[in-house]
């Protein structure tokens, strides 16, 4: 059946390119029927531009295929002629053709037709704890997450994985939780535990450790599109959001409950007091909301409507999808095609960031002390070398002596040409001049600063019709005999020798390639003292409210914008909360403060009040969904932001219902939760399960019928090499750090332009080694290591990490600097806690790495290597064991 | 048929949401069809049979004045120095830098006629001007945005915020690489510094690592971490690489479901041999004198640029999938908003004969057929004056006048798509949105737009976005 081979070939290509989204309609239709009905022509609703379009049908006789019934689906009747106008227009499918559609229907299992207009109810339903199942062996259950997943593993006839071996264990959890692997001591101490609540010993003192919050908040980070700079033009910083990042780390570790965690982010400063007037919100609630603030926010982009719709949109549509698991955004241009979210829903969710202001320096001060103290110890240290270190000192002699040249220089140029308006503006700058008044120079100065600031064509004509008889008379008066026409040159300055010393500029420049050189050294030495005092400063830039009346602009209408344009703005809607939890489009209830004093303030607390609701249907079962997943490899639901019809469907949902109501009854106790999903039998099992490792009912492993085996994250992979080398620097907190780039990277990164550093020295050495969540995350300049093993772009809300494999990143495990110098530290390492002895040392390098001693064939392979222990050390920082957690 | 598993594994949505969420997709299509290459990097099969397999990407960094280069507008000289008429001035929402009086600028440059096409050429770009006859013009494309950070991003990504995936991962994602040795995707990155957005405009955004740019640079180490360290030899690198090739095997033995952990073992092998395969890549010594003054080697302002055009033909020649050549940076870069007449002829000139170059002896070698050239800028420019300085003048931002010409592969030689006002303003019939060269680019690589989607935050991502048309007028 050629039919069967195209569809089968179709599926082939498919499942090679791993476009598995797009599963193509059968050739036949692509070939006959898209010259009109295209996914961009649509002609009578129709088009064959995928799968889903072909079974949703056309607008005049709905869908146009029913699985398994050709005969009764229009596609065929259209095709055969028994609906008219017969197609395709003015020819005729073959019979076999057509008989090969009619079997690809036939055949076509009804689970297999989108389910685009299928009802999907239960995301927008309140989450219910149900009675737990009944199970088979009530020995296995340890809490009631056990009892839902054996339900299910029950119902399938599978069984179980073993409880994981103790040490295998231990390295999971502490992966889990603390992103580095156990050290020895940590390991002997555990094992040593006999009691029956070791585990739970161990989880709590996990849950209790600093380190928790860098692992855990790092998740959240990816989620936050966490990026330090713009990416864009310049790449400039976004001021300090660093205060963000150890915000998030903070939350984690303090156990901030998950409702006040969201409220901060989406409304920090913007509560109203309940009972005091003329009440100021909490500044420190301004960091919270650099979730906001990472939205990109282009400067640099020259329409400001457009600017800010782009900024509107992806804020809606992060909001969304983060916090409620709702592909909203999709709905910034028309319906959403596969959810009840209509467009309007995408602008009235839009409408509760209508009085949002993004961009405003607040200074607010540092909350932990510690880091309060150390910011001022760097302060003065940096002001101390801005204003008289070494380098400033010999920059300005060095400027002084250039500034000679320059002066020197510009007259020699000068020589026999005419004068211009920049000849003029140098001899209105000059303390005298001996052609014009000083009332004359003083009004020249004033139009030129005018017709400069505005750029207005008539202050420029203004200015012109001062400047051109002044150019005029000094041409005449230099022109004279005896005149000094190059006193005017003493007006330059030293801007003006900087603006010459980085000119990239085509004309022959004054200073010599050298001399240009040691000036951008010299001045880029103060600029990283620069920045790093502003690092430490405590302006951050942040996300306010417009000022709004009576003191600014009434607040703008939002409306509904045709095709997300916002050159087309159409119907105005109010802000409210998506029609399909709410089940109507009622204006929300804006939270004023009892004086109405501030109108703008309250918008974004409203909607957070009513995502961290009890009756909020997804908050909760999105958060915990999350949850599994960083514990357990894959979510309840495996797509975490998008809980909708496109999404995947839960594969316990009584069991996330559960997690859901346990969640929010303990007042969203993060903590507890991870206890009680770290403490389920489920999450004990072994990454393997022989009995059962070729079963055909669940080889996802959907009903978790063992523990899945996951690769560390680019962080934890590079942060766990440094901790088994006794290297890492476990400071906490602070502005971001520099680990150096391999080779001329950094360089080779400098923006052209400015020739502004894109990449600083660290500013101690030990900075290099600190955890990798605290390494300056730069949108353009990412690691290479990192990015070679997944990390995010940070410019994209990421729910789940890609886990691919490059020969790239054996490169750079095998001869980048991370890999290579702590193989060395690590050797030396062994050698100081094994001694000399080479059985000893390997049973060290396992014990380190792998939280294992070698069994006697790995023993006898690595003693009889003919190669130094670094060697060693570098096999096993690459080897599968240590880079995949079972 | 519909086989159970076909079902389950392919057509039930839900699993195909996950096979690809999980960036496992590859692999794990790859272990049900029984296919032996696991890599992600393997070839795929094109949606629709077309000539191009590889794809050199010229970019021109700054915004290229069309009306001095490949536009020749005649109305441009009778109007100098005078104001824009005002019906032409206003290009709707066109965000410039400049203000009134908008004084019009007519070109430095004359301009003649080439080849059989009857092309007019500006006397900037004689090198370029003699392959006319192999080039198609897309004139009048449309830009998101007048700024360079977003239109950077938008030429080289689709979408004017940073986040997306290049168009070079596209194209990766979507056929593979021939070449096992060598990265699928390389970018060669102008020596003068970085472009805008760094890594984000040759990154894989939100599709997997695997089909991210790799960077080349000058010198015997063109990639990150390719050489050995220096205490390290071969034969020492080697005896490291059995030994973690026995110790993963082993670990691999004990286990069930090992596509990953085995690719992981290949990968390892497969960077030894390109530790020998890419410093020869860029190892110019063995091409003839002639082949490298073909492409300006021997004069010092056409090297670099030289060097570039000739690492990328004999990067297409070993089959590696999307080159990319980025040109011009920071201030050093086409964006003339004063003193163009000093600027553009030196950045022209840098280029020219490179390009040039390249085009000839890719035809000479038979790789134009198979080879899709493109070259592009983020915008194009304005015809009047910036007002930046007084006495040198330049042109502003102007995002409805982006021009583009692909040669090679599948390209109707010859053809002209697309036109500009009189003054070059913006499209004078109908604006070619920028998504449409895009699809175009993607479908004479035999990719169709609409079937090369992601599903990322659920929504299926596309190079395009929304929308979009392949200009069949510039298709063989």
């Amino acid at each position: 059946m050629q039919l069967n081979q195209y569809v089968f070939r179709s599926l082939a290509g498919l499942a090679f390119v791993c476009q598995a989204v797009a599963v193509p309609p059968p050739d036949v239709l692509t070939k006959n029927c898209a010259e009109c009905h295209s996914e961009k022509l649509h002609t009578s609703g129709f088009s064959v531009g995928s799968l889903e379009a072909v079974v949703q049908g056309g607008n005049k006789h709905g869908r146009a295929v029913i699985a398994g019934h050709p005969e009764t689906s229009p596609l065929i009747k259209m095709l055969n002629g028994e609906l008219a106008p017969r197609m395709p227009m003015g020819r005729e499918l073959s019979a076999s053709e057509i008989a090969g559609l009619e079997t690809w229907i036939r055949t076509m299992p009804v689970s297999a037709q989108p389910a685009a207009s299928a009802a999907w109810r239960w995301p927008y339903e309140k989450p219910v704890a149900k009675a737990l199942p009944a199970v088979s062996t009530g020995g296995w259950v340890k809490n009631p997450i056990d009892n839902f997943i054996l339900a299910k593993l029950d119902a399938a006839g599978l069984k179980p994985a073993p409880v994981a071996e103790r040490r295998t264990l231990a390295r999971r959890v502490y992966f889990d939780l603390v992103g580095i692997p156990p050290t020895p001591d940590e390991m002997q101490a555990w094992l040593a535990d006999q009691s029956p609540s070791a585990y739970e010993t161990l989880v709590d003192k996990l849950l209790a450790d600093p380190r928790y919050g860098e692992r855990w908040g790092r998740h959240w980070l990816d989620l936050a599109r966490y990026g330090e700079t713009s990416g864009l033009e310049g790449d400039g910083g976004i001021g300090n959001v660093w205060r963000y990042r150890d915000w998030v780390i903070d939350a984690f570790n303090s156990n901030m409950s998950y409702d006040r965690f969201v409220t901060l982010q989406l409304a920090g400063g913007d509560e109203h007091s309940k009972t005091r007037n003329n009440y100021q919100p909490d500044k420190q609630g301004l960091i919270a909301t650099g979730f906001l603030r990472l939205a990109p926010w282009d400067r640099s982009n020259l329409v400001a409507a457009d600017v800010r719709q782009n900024y509107l949109s992806e804020v809606t549509a992060v909001t969304s999808s983060v916090f409620l698991g709702l592909t909203v955004g999709c709905a910034r241009c028309h319906n959403h095609k596969y959810d009840a979210i209509p467009q309007r829903d995408f602008y009235r969710l839009q409408a509760f960031f209508q009085t949002t202001e993004p961009g405003r320096t607040i200074d607010v001060p540092f909350k932990d002390k510690e880091i309060a103290a150390r910011a001022e110890q760097r302060t003065k240290e940096y002001q101390a070398l801005l204003k008289d270190s070494a380098e400033k000192k010999e920059l300005d002699s060095f400027e002084a002596e250039l500034l000679k040249k320059l002066i020197a220089g510009k007259a020699a140029q000068s020589k026999g040409k005419e004068l211009t308006a920049g000849d003029l503006r140098l001899e209105v700058k000059l303390p005298k001049s001996n052609v014009f008044t000083d009332a004359l120079r003083e009004r020249y100065q004033e139009l030129l600063e005018d017709a400069t600031r505005t750029g207005d064509a008539e202050e420029k004509q203004a200015l012109e019709l001062v400047e051109t008889p002044m150019l005029a008379k000094l041409r005449d008066s230099y022109a004279k005999p005896g005149a000094n026409a190059e006193a005017r040159f003493a007006s330059l300055t030293i801007e003006d020798v900087k603006t010459e010393a980085t000119a990239k500029y085509s004309g022959k420049s004054i200073f010599t390639e050298e001399e240009k050189a040691r000036h951008g050294e010299l001045t880029a030495k103060l600029e990283v003292y620069r920045n790093r005092l502003g690092r430490w400063g405590t302006a951050v830039t942040g996300v306010t409210q417009v000022p709004g009346p009576p003191s600014g602009p009434d607040i703008a209408p939002v409306r509904v914008l045709t095709r997300g344009d916002y050159r087309q703005p159409a119907e105005i809607v109010e802000a409210g909360f998506p029609s399909a939890i709410t089940g109507n489009s009622n204006p929300a209830v804006i939270e004023s403060d009892r004086y109405l004093q501030f109108p703008t303030r309250g918008w974004r607390h409203t909607l957070a009040t009513w995502m961290t609701s009890r009756d909020n249907p997804l908050t909760a079962r999105v958060f915990v969904n999350r949850m599994w997943q960083h514990h357990f490899g894959y979510g309840i639901v495996r797509t975490p932001s998008d809980f909708g019809v496109n999404g995947d469907r839960p594969s316990h949902p009584e069991l996330l219902d559960f997690l859901a109501v346990r969640f929010m009854e303990s007042g969203w106790d993060v903590k507890a939760m991870h206890r009680l999903m770290l403490l389920s039998n489920t999450y004990r099992q072994a990454a393997e399960n022989s009995a059962l490792a070729k079963n055909e009912k669940d080889p996802d492993n959907r009903l978790f019928w063992h523990f899945n085996r996951q690769r560390l994250e680019a962080e934890a992979l590079r942060d766990s090499i440094l901790s088994v080398s006794g290297r890492l620097n476990p400071e906490r907190g602070g502005p971001g750090v520099f680990p150096a780039l391999p080779g001329d990277l950094a360089d080779f990164a400098r923006y052209g332009r400015t020739g502004g550093l894109m990449w600083e020295p660290p500013e101690k050495e030990e900075d290099a080694r600190r955890r990798s969540v605290y390494i300056f995350q730069r949108r353009s300049l990412p690691l290479p290591m990192m990015s070679s093993f997944d990390a995010i772009p940070f410019s994209e809300s990421c729910d789940r990490r890609n886990v691919t494999t490059t020969p790239l990143q054996a490169l750079s495990m095998m001869n980048g600097d991370l890999t290579n110098e702590e193989s060395v530290f690590l050797a030396r390492r062994i050698e100081k806690e094994a001694g000399t002895e080479k059985s000893a040392q390997v049973r060290r390098l396992y014990e380190l790495t792998l939280g294992r001693l070698p069994d006697d064939r790995e023993m006898t392979a690595f003693r009889g290597f003919h190669g130094n222990l670094e060697s060693l050390c570098r096999v096993m920082l690459n080897s599968n064991e240590f880079v995949y957690v079972d | 048929m519909w086989t159970d598993r076909d079902v389950r594994r392919v057509l039930s949505r839900r699993d195909w949401l996950c096979n690809s969420y999980l960036g496992l997709g590859g692999l794990a299509a790859m272990d049900l069809l029984g296919a032996t290459d696991a890599s992600p990097m393997a070839p795929k099969p094109q949606h629709h049979p077309e000539k191009a397999k590889s794809c050199i990407f010229l970019f021109m960094e700054g915004g290229v004045s069309q009306m001095d280069t490949y536009e020749y507008k005649p109305e441009l000289w009778k109007h100098a120095g005078k104001q824009m008429p005002k019906a032409e001035r206003t290009t709707g929402e066109l965000a410039t830098f400049s203000a009134a009086p908008n004084r019009v600028i007519a070109p430095f440059w004359d301009f003649k006629q080439y080849g059989q096409s009857g092309r007019w050429i500006s006397s900037l770009l004689p090198n370029i001007a003699t392959r006319v006859d192999d080039m198609a013009f897309i004139h009048g494309l449309k830009v998101d945005n007048n700024n360079h950070g977003p239109a950077v991003y938008h030429a080289l990504t689709g979408n004017i915020i940073p986040g997306g995936a290049s168009v070079g991962a596209w194209v990766t994602y979507g056929l593979g690489s021939e070449n096992k040795d060598l990265p699928g995707f390389i970018v060669l990155g102008d020596r003068r510094g970085a472009t805008i957005g760094g890594a984000g405009v040759w990154g894989s955004g939100y599709l997997p690592a695997a089909y991210q740019g790799t960077l080349f640079r000058n010198g015997s180490a063109p990639i990150v971490d390719l050489n050995r360290r220096a205490d390290t030899s071969e034969s020492s690198q080697r005896a490291e690489l059995d030994l973690l090739k026995w110790v993963n095997e082993r670990h691999a033995a004990e286990r069930s479901n090992t596509g990953e952990l085995e690719a992981r073992i290949a990968a390892w092998e497969l960077a030894f041999r390109m530790q020998t395969k890419a410093p020869e890549l860029v190892e110019l010594s063995k091409e003839s004198d002639a082949t490298k003054n073909l492409y300006g080697m021997d004069d010092p302002v056409t090297e670099p640029f030289g060097k570039q055009c000739l690492m990328a033909r004999r990067m297409v020649e070993r089959g590696v999938r999307f080159v990319k050549l980025l040109h011009g940076a920071g201030g050093d870069r086409w964006d003339d908003h004063g003193a163009i007449q000093e600027r553009l002829p030196i950045h022209c000139r840098e280029v020219d004969k490179p390009i040039a170059g390249l085009l000839a002896d890719l035809k000479s070698r038979g790789l134009l057929d198979s080879t899709l050239v493109v070259w592009v800028s983020e915008m194009g420019r304005t015809p009047f004056d910036n007002n930046l300085t007084t006495d040198k003048p330049g042109r502003d931002h102007n995002q409805y006048g982006l021009v583009s010409w692909m040669a090679g592969g599948g390209v109707k030689a010859g053809a002209t798509y697309g036109q500009t006002d009189d003054f070059s303003v913006r499209a004078a019939n109908e604006e070619v949105p920028l998504r449409d060269f895009h699809a175009t680019l993607l479908w004479l690589m035999g990719l169709d737009q609409n079937r090369l989607t992601y599903l990322h935050s659920g929504r299926y991502r596309k190079l395009t976005d929304i929308g979009g048309r392949v200009i069949k007028e510039i298709i063989a």
